[in-house]
């Protein structure tokens, strides 16, 4: 046989076959990876929202998804806002949950962060940046504390305390939570929440 | 040169010709993924299982891949193990998944796989090619055991994740950051040389 003709009889069938064996592979696979997406979104959705029962997604756009949750009597607990922003190194990806006038912030944690390991990461740390985020006013702008100018323990009611070592991530955190809280109040003047 | 036994053959690949110590192949993966050894663990075992059916496929049907498209017939199927093992671990161990990250779709582009199927497989019959993936498959994976303890327990003080050490510990934290990858990788291989010196 020609020596073309059968370059291009082996690659073709190589890459046929390989195809159809990857189609096999994702149709038994992408249920199951949905499934765990769906599960994360849930866990994290009870875990900035106490009481949680029911979620529904409310409003999708780029960077930005809002749940409407429903506590055990189907009252609105409030809402979780899935956020996305630049980091120090990759987007970072957080919940946060706010009450249904918009003026507290529940709880929030971090979903997807590749900070630097030990300085930046600790963003995902409870001791050192999560706890400070528990039952933040948000009627203003969330703003960063220093504690090594100021005092740690005297954080006004819209402060977080800045992770020393790690400012940009903690900027960073802060801009995702102000630019999602900006326009869920537009949505919500606009009558889409 | 001499036809190696079979336990030979499974064997260079953890001693004499050790991809990491000895070939200095795959360093890339190797230096990124070691902060933590889970991670180093699920890399070897992705590397390895990528290694082990693209060894079995490409000496099967060395025989009718042309020598022209023999790299691009590699690629190919070197990238659909890939692909199935990067889809298997988002399926059935997100965090995992999540912690490697890139590395896992990088495992096509590792020099390990594609010099194996180069230098052997194409080359050799197909119980011969699943030994040898085997053993540079086993020997990548304790190679990168080996360098994720060290950095994992001197780094965060922790062994999959468990609290090794007391309170006293404090972490060097440059072990889980890029430096600690690389000075943890150059003791190691000079530990490695001097041996295999004494050994000779």
């Amino acid at each position: 046989m020609n020596i073309y003709a059968r370059m291009i009889i082996v690659l073709t069938s190589i890459g046929l076959i390989s195809g159809a064996f990857l189609a096999g592979v994702g149709t038994l696979t992408k249920n199951r990876i949905a499934l765990n997406k769906q599960k994360e979104i849930n866990e994290a959705i009870t875990r900035v929202i106490s009481g949680a029962q029911i979620s529904n997604k409310i409003y999708e756009e780029k960077d930005l998804i809002i749940y409407r949750v429903n506590g055990e009597k189907n009252n609105l607990l409030g809402y979780a806002v899935y956020a996305g922003g630049v980091g120090f190194q990759d987007k970072i990806y957080l919940m946060f949950g706010v009450d249904p006038e918009i003026t507290k912030i529940h709880s929030l944690t971090v979903l997807d962060q590749k900070e630097t390991p030990g300085l930046g990461a600790k963003i995902t740390s409870e001791k050192n940046f999560l706890q400070f985020w528990k039952n933040r006013d948000c009627t203003e702008k969330i703003t960063l504390h220093k504690p090594a100018v100021n005092s740690p323990d005297q954080l006004s009611p819209y402060e977080v305390n800045i992770i020393s070592g790690a400012t940009i991530s903690s900027e960073a955190v802060v801009n995702i939570v102000n630019t999602a809280l900006e326009r869920i109040r537009v949505l919500k003047e606009e009558g889409k929440l | 040169m001499a036809e190696k036994t079979i336990s030979q053959e499974f064997a260079k690949g953890l001693w004499s010709e050790n991809p990491i110590f000895r070939q200095l192949l795959g360093l890339c993966p190797t230096l990124a993924v070691t902060n933590a050894v889970v991670n180093g663990l699920a890399m070897g075992a992705a590397t390895t299982f990528v290694l082990l059916f693209s060894s079995i496929v490409i000496s099967s049907i060395k025989k009718l891949i042309p020598p022209q498209v023999r790299i691009a017939s590699f690629i190919v199927v070197i990238a659909t193990f890939v692909t199935v093992a990067d889809r298997f671990l988002a399926a059935f161990f997100p965090d995992i998944s999540k912690a490697l990250g890139p590395y896992v779709p990088l495992i096509v582009v590792n020099c390990i796989i594609l010099g194996r199927q180069e230098a052997f497989s194409s080359k050799n019959p197909v119980f011969r090619s699943i030994i040898d993936a085997l053993g540079m498959g086993i020997g990548f994976t304790i190679s990168l055991l080996i360098l994720s303890s060290i950095r994992e327990i001197l780094g965060s003080g922790t062994f999959f994740g468990m609290p090794l050490t007391g309170a006293w510990f404090k972490p060097w934290l440059i072990m889980i950051l890029p430096p600690g990858a690389f000075f943890t990788l150059g003791l190691l291989m000079g530990i490695f040389n001097y041996l295999d010196k004494k050994r000779r």
